[in-house]
């Protein structure tokens, strides 16, 4: 009976359970539930909104958007330098930036990660790819890289920032038959973020903690871990947002979700104006929609009001013009389009196309509010004796009809959002004859004034000329009638009551977590 | 040995049955009009780089040599990659199987533990209040849509009491992995929030999946107890005076459970069938949302992977219950 | 035509057909007579998105849906829908199935079994599976729905014919007409049909409710026919993200969907009762 042994043995173990209970208790969490599966990490496979928190929270690149309106910030790179003829980039790179296993970051990352996504042709891929080729890249000395481009183009350093930095020992490491190891990299992380990988699993999402030797300082206050989940329903996301399960989710929920959003006493609604439009594209090369009045009764058969203010409840603003109202290069006095069946039918009565079948109005599986669109244009246009036949498809099924004009819908309704702040984000990629083939440019529209002023505002860096080339082209693609432009986007955020320093932009939607805390 | 040759002649019929099935399955996912290879490619492939990893993928080859070149790596057990998580399809399916089977199981627990019971009760008790309830609900249970039933339950359990959880298997990252079974796992590592959690999320959709399964049970066996009440060797028995809940137990049960087990097959084909779309509602990371959103994806392997498994396995249940329906019913026993 | 009375009258005691026949009765007679019984019978096309998600009233006595459509009034015209898949689904299948059982049952040897487990390759895959690739396969649509169901119901059929047809070869009858010399097809149509009729209907009946469900999950996963079809599966899915607050918007097509399959099982089960006392002893296979 040593009863000095077992209070010995009970310490003990309370001293164990205290150690392994304190610094949990102390850890900051914070869970964000997402819309889009986060089914790779690797940052160079995708490019889209919906799995941002990877690219923004593991990995850096030379320059970052920040903030709303969107400015670029220096972030790996600390300045750059461009040549008088527009066709070489010169970065020049921090000292002493890390990636996660302790490595520095040098040009040479930088030049393997640039050539890596030009070799995998996806995400960035393409669009990179009009502007740099492959062997483009340099890696001068050790912090400094060069790019010489194609040809001139305005858009590149607003697309630098999508070239994310891999580790490019690490990565060479784990390739497997020159795949430039995109198999290791989907499931693993070769980053320098301001997080680092602790867990990941396809179908629910990843974890990542605090990489405390990030180069950007951290402030006083921060978050230990985070915790992006892939939550497919609305419903579940709102509810969880109320039970306090989640403290962010994704801000372009459905005005009623919203409304329920604002009155739960631990959620509070982070409003902004985003730049993300919804658009019909309307197929120019197909008769009958060849023709621009046939187009232009369309344009006054959609019920503008009725769906921005009645259906979403005044959440969203009439966007008339194929760039976002809150950019720049929109001509401020052009109206656009309103509901007005007296006109449209008017068109009509001008149009040469005899129209003689059903137009197909094309919506995505899964997005009610494109369901919703279609079938709003649907009843206009049969208000003004034009039949309709919906078809719906998933987004990659939909992305890929738009790429030929013979399988792609009459008019089909989406999004366009951010990929990077500048108008030819939207109306340059959107109505340019040499874009066709791209899921933006499933207008097919093919105007040699207009591919003139599109590439004029490419090639120059003067912001002057450039805005006036894209007004021009807005007012033409406008009284042409080359699509349906019906809003831009507000942004919803809901955040839990006790986060701050929620730092939004269009491009980032607020998923970077190195600025919150509680 | 009439049973014997049966089921020989039924083996025998295996291959050819699977291979049939394959063939449709194939015919059917090749014949989508949209094509899974650009859409792997990604929306801002170029019809170049789409048409480089077709080849590479080897779909530019004719129909026939497709499939035999299929067949052959089927027979080796390979299912060929899945073409959007770039996983094998065996992974895939045994990483989704242990969802499914652990909703399918608690179900069948579930209308098996009721069922029986108050389809005896139903049957002891004709014609009383419980009898009349019961036989509105078996009716019910066979009409009302469950994709609808889930609805409905999320509604007003996980909306608007608050009880359960609106859906999914397990908010956040499950249990140690031992058997892919979230309660046994949670149970295996002592872990019981993640037990009392992963019970919470079954709750709903076992619900939603074990009512018609219920509705079929009570009703048989109620069919089955009636016509055992009625037979002369249980009348005999009465009239020698044997207490009442020994004949209940000695025989009429027995001859329920018996004639219910021929029921399984059947419960297995509802509760398979009725999983396919109780996982849609509930967004249950299943096979049956494996399969939708692979044939919605037109993902070519996943969708013939699945009809392997799910064909395999349906041919040997329904082979086992047409044994097991021979060796009950000796009428059949000439076909 | 006198055994056809006995079987109306026989049904006419059984209190739960009867009321399924008054379920059916109410669905038909709400098809045929939609644009007179609807409220607001223009709101299968037309839009009032100022009036969306109304709590049924006076005016709208189910309540709006997301567009502002007369709930009650979409439901009928919903109606036509569902009966319209269930009778060309049904029809299909058995114009197809029992054909198949006939020759299936009528011969013996591999071509018969062939024929069997071709039936067993279409019912290996969950029939709601199958139905769903076939839907996507060829795109959302009507048509493309009734096809998908007939082509995966008709192994019911053929199942049943083909187990009656083996049945009746046993029976004497058909064996001395074999023997007076009568021609196989004379004796499948003369003798065969007419005692197969009964599973038949009754499998016709049972199929009915099975297939509007199936049709109905078609429907709600999207591959129905699409916006703005009535269809009432696609009417639920729809409902979905205005749940809790709009609980009529999902309540109220589901009630419709479960009356109506709940009437042709009733029916169903009374006509098997009435038809086919032999089946009543046995558990028999079925769904």
């Amino acid at each position: 009976m040593n009863h000095g042994r077992s209070w010995l043995a009970l310490v003990a173990l309370l001293a164990l359970v205290a150690v392994a209970a304190g610094p949990a208790t102390a850890q900051t969490r914070f869970v964000f539930s997402n819309e889009s599966p986060y089914d790779t990490l690797d940052p160079h496979a995708a490019f889209d909104v919906g799995r941002v928190a990877v690219r923004l929270n593991l990995y850096d690149g030379l320059y970052r958007w920040l903030d709303n309106p969107p400015k670029l910030e220096p972030w790996l790179a600390e300045s750059s330098t461009v040549s008088p003829d527009g066709l070489t980039y010169t970065f020049n790179l921090r000292h002493g930036a890390k990636f996660h296993d302790g490595t520095e970051i040098t040009a040479e990352d930088v030049r393997y990660s640039a050539e890596r996504i030009l070799a995998m042709k996806k995400g960035a891929a393409a669009l990179l790819a009009t502007m740099l080729g492959p062997g483009g890249t340099k890696a001068l000395d050790r912090y400094t890289v060069q790019f010489t481009l194609i040809k001139p183009a305005a858009i590149f350093l607003a697309v630098v920032p999508e070239i994310h930095v891999v580790n490019s020992a690490l990565v060479k490491k784990n390739e497997k038959d020159g795949d430039w190891g995109a198999a290791w990299l989907t499931n693993n992380e070769a980053g320098s973020g301001s997080y680092r990988l602790t867990r990941y699993d396809p179908a629910i999402g990843f974890v990542a903690t605090r990489f405390v030797s990030h180069f950007m300082p951290w402030g006083p206050k921060y978050i230990d871990e985070i915790d992006f989940r892939f939550v497919k329903e609305d419903n579940t996301r709102v509810l969880g947002m109320i039970k306090g399960d989640y403290q962010g989710t994704g801000g372009y929920l459905p005005n009623d979700q919203v409304k329920r959003l604002r009155e739960a006493p631990n959620v509070k609604i982070v409003e902004q104006e985003s730049m993300r439009i919804m658009i019909f594209q309307i197929n120019n090369q197909r008769a009958p929609l060849n023709d621009v009045h046939v187009r232009r009764a369309i344009s006054y058969a959609f019920d503008y009001d009725g769906f921005d203010k009645e259906i979403l409840g005044g959440t969203v603003e009439r966007n008339p013009v194929p760039i976002p109202n809150n950019m720049w290069g929109v001509p401020r006095d052009v109206k656009g389009y309103s509901y007005n069946l007296d006109k449209a039918k008017q068109e009509l009565g001008l149009a040469q196309a005899k129209i003689d079948r059903p137009l197909t109005v094309g919506f995505l599986q899964g997005f009610s509010q494109t369901e919703q669109a279609a079938t709003v244009m649907a009843n206009g246009l049969r208000k003004i004796g034009i039949d309709t036949k919906l078809t719906s498809e998933v987004w990659p099924a939909m992305v890929e009809r738009m790429k030929k004009p013979e399988t792609s819908p009459d008019l089909v309704v989406y999004w366009i959002s951010t990929y990077y702040a500048d108008p030819n984000n939207w109306i340059g990629e959107m109505f340019h004859s040499g874009q066709w083939g791209t899921f933006k440019a499933s207008s097919f529209y093919k105007n040699p004034k207009v591919d003139d002023l599109l590439d004029t505002a490419l090639k120059s860096t003067d912001r002057q000329v450039r805005d006036k080339a894209y007004q021009e082209a807005a007012r033409i693609v406008v009284n042409d009638a080359a699509g349906v432009w019906i809003y831009n986007t507000k942004y919803f955020g809901p955040w839990a009551k006790n986060i701050e320093g929620i730092r939004f932009s269009p491009i980032g939607n607020g998923q970077e977590v190195r600025w919150l805390h509680y | 040995m009439r049973l014997m040759a049966l089921a020989v002649r039924r083996l025998l019929w295996f291959v050819p049955t699977l291979v049939g099935l394959l063939v449709v399955t194939f015919v059917i996912s090749r014949v989508v009009p949209a094509d899974p290879v650009a859409l792997v490619a990604g929306e801002t492939a170029t019809p170049a780089q789409v048409a480089a990893l077709r080849h590479e993928l080897g779909y530019d080859r004719s129909l026939p040599v497709q499939f035999v070149d299929y067949l052959v790596r089927l027979a080796r057990g390979d299912m060929g990659v899945s073409l959007f998580t770039r996983r094998p399809i065996v992974d895939d399916l045994a990483h989704r199987l242990p969802a499914t089977i652990e909703l399918t199981v608690v179900a069948m627990i579930v209308s098996v533990a009721l069922g029986i019971p108050l389809g005896v009760l139903s049957a002891l008790w004709r014609n009383s209040l419980l009898d009349h309830v019961l036989r509105v609900v078996t009716v019910s249970g066979l009409a009302i849509a469950s994709f609808w039933l889930g609805i409905m339950l999320q509604l007003l359990f996980a909306m608007r009491l608050g009880w359960t959880p609106l859906n999914g298997r397990l908010a956040g990252y499950p249990p140690r992995d031992l058997t892919g079974f979230y309660l046994l796992d949670a149970v295996l590592t002592w872990d019981w929030s993640t037990f009392g959690a992963a019970l919470q999320h079954l709750a709903l959709p076992a619900a939603t999946l074990a009512f018609p399964a219920l509705a079929t049970l009570v009703r048989f066996t109620r069919a089955g107890v009636l016509d055992v009440m009625q037979s002369n060797f249980v009348l005999y028995e009465r009239a020698m005076g044997l207490p009442p809940p020994l004949i209940v137990w000695k025989y009429i049960l027995r001859s329920a459970l018996t004639s219910t087990v021929t029921q399984v097959g059947l419960l297995f084909g509802i509760l398979l069938a009725g999983a396919v779309v109780t996982e849609a509602v509930f967004d249950w990371p299943g096979i049956g949302t494996y399969a939708v959103s692979s044939i919605l994806r037109s993902d070519y392997n996943a969708v013939m992977g699945f009809t392997v498994w799910a064909g395999a396995i349906f041919i040997v249940v329904n082979l086992l219950v047409d044994l097991a329906h021979t060796l009950v019913d000796p009428r059949e026993r000439q076909t | 035509m006198s055994a056809a009375w006995f079987v109306l009258r026989r049904l006419g005691r059984d209190r739960s057909a009867l009321i399924g026949l008054a379920l059916i009765a109410v669905l038909v007679l709400s098809a045929v007579l939609a644009p007179l019984l609807a409220t607001h019978p223009d709101d299968v096309f037309e839009l009032h998105p100022s009036e969306r998600l109304r709590a049924p009233s006076a005016t709208h006595w189910l309540g709006t849906d997301r567009m502002g459509a007369d709930v009650y009034s979409r439901l009928l015209f919903g109606a036509r829908i569902t009966i319209l898949i269930g009778l060309i689904a049904v029809g299909a299948s058995l114009a197809i199935g029992v054909p198949i059982g006939l020759v299936a049952g009528y011969h013996h040897g591999w071509a018969s079994d062939g024929l069997m487990r071709v039936s067993d390759i279409f019912l290996a895959v969950p029939q709601v599976v199958l139905a769903i690739a076939i839907a996507q396969t060829l795109g959302p649509s009507l048509p493309n729905v009734i096809l998908a169901l007939s082509v995966t119901y008709w192994p019911w059929f053929a199942r049943v014919v083909y187990a009656e047809t083996r049945a009746l070869q046993k029976e004497v009858f058909v064996e001395s007409t074999t023997a007076l010399g009568a021609s196989p097809w004379r004796l499948t149509v003369l003798h065969v049909l007419p005692n197969i009729a009964s599973p038949i209907i009754v499998r016709a009946s049972i199929g009915m409710g099975f297939t509007i469900l199936t049709a109905a999950a078609l429907g709600f996963l999207g591959l129905g026919p699409p916006p703005p079809t009535p269809e009432w599966g696609r009417t639920i899915a729809e409902s979905r993200e205005f749940l809790p607050d709009a609980w009529w918007y999902a309540a109220a097509p589901g009630l419709a969907i479960f009356l109506t399959v709940m009437g042709f099982n009733l029916l169903g089960d009374g006509l098997r009762d009435v038809l086919d006392p032999r089946l009543r002893r046995s558990p028999s296979r079925d769904a």
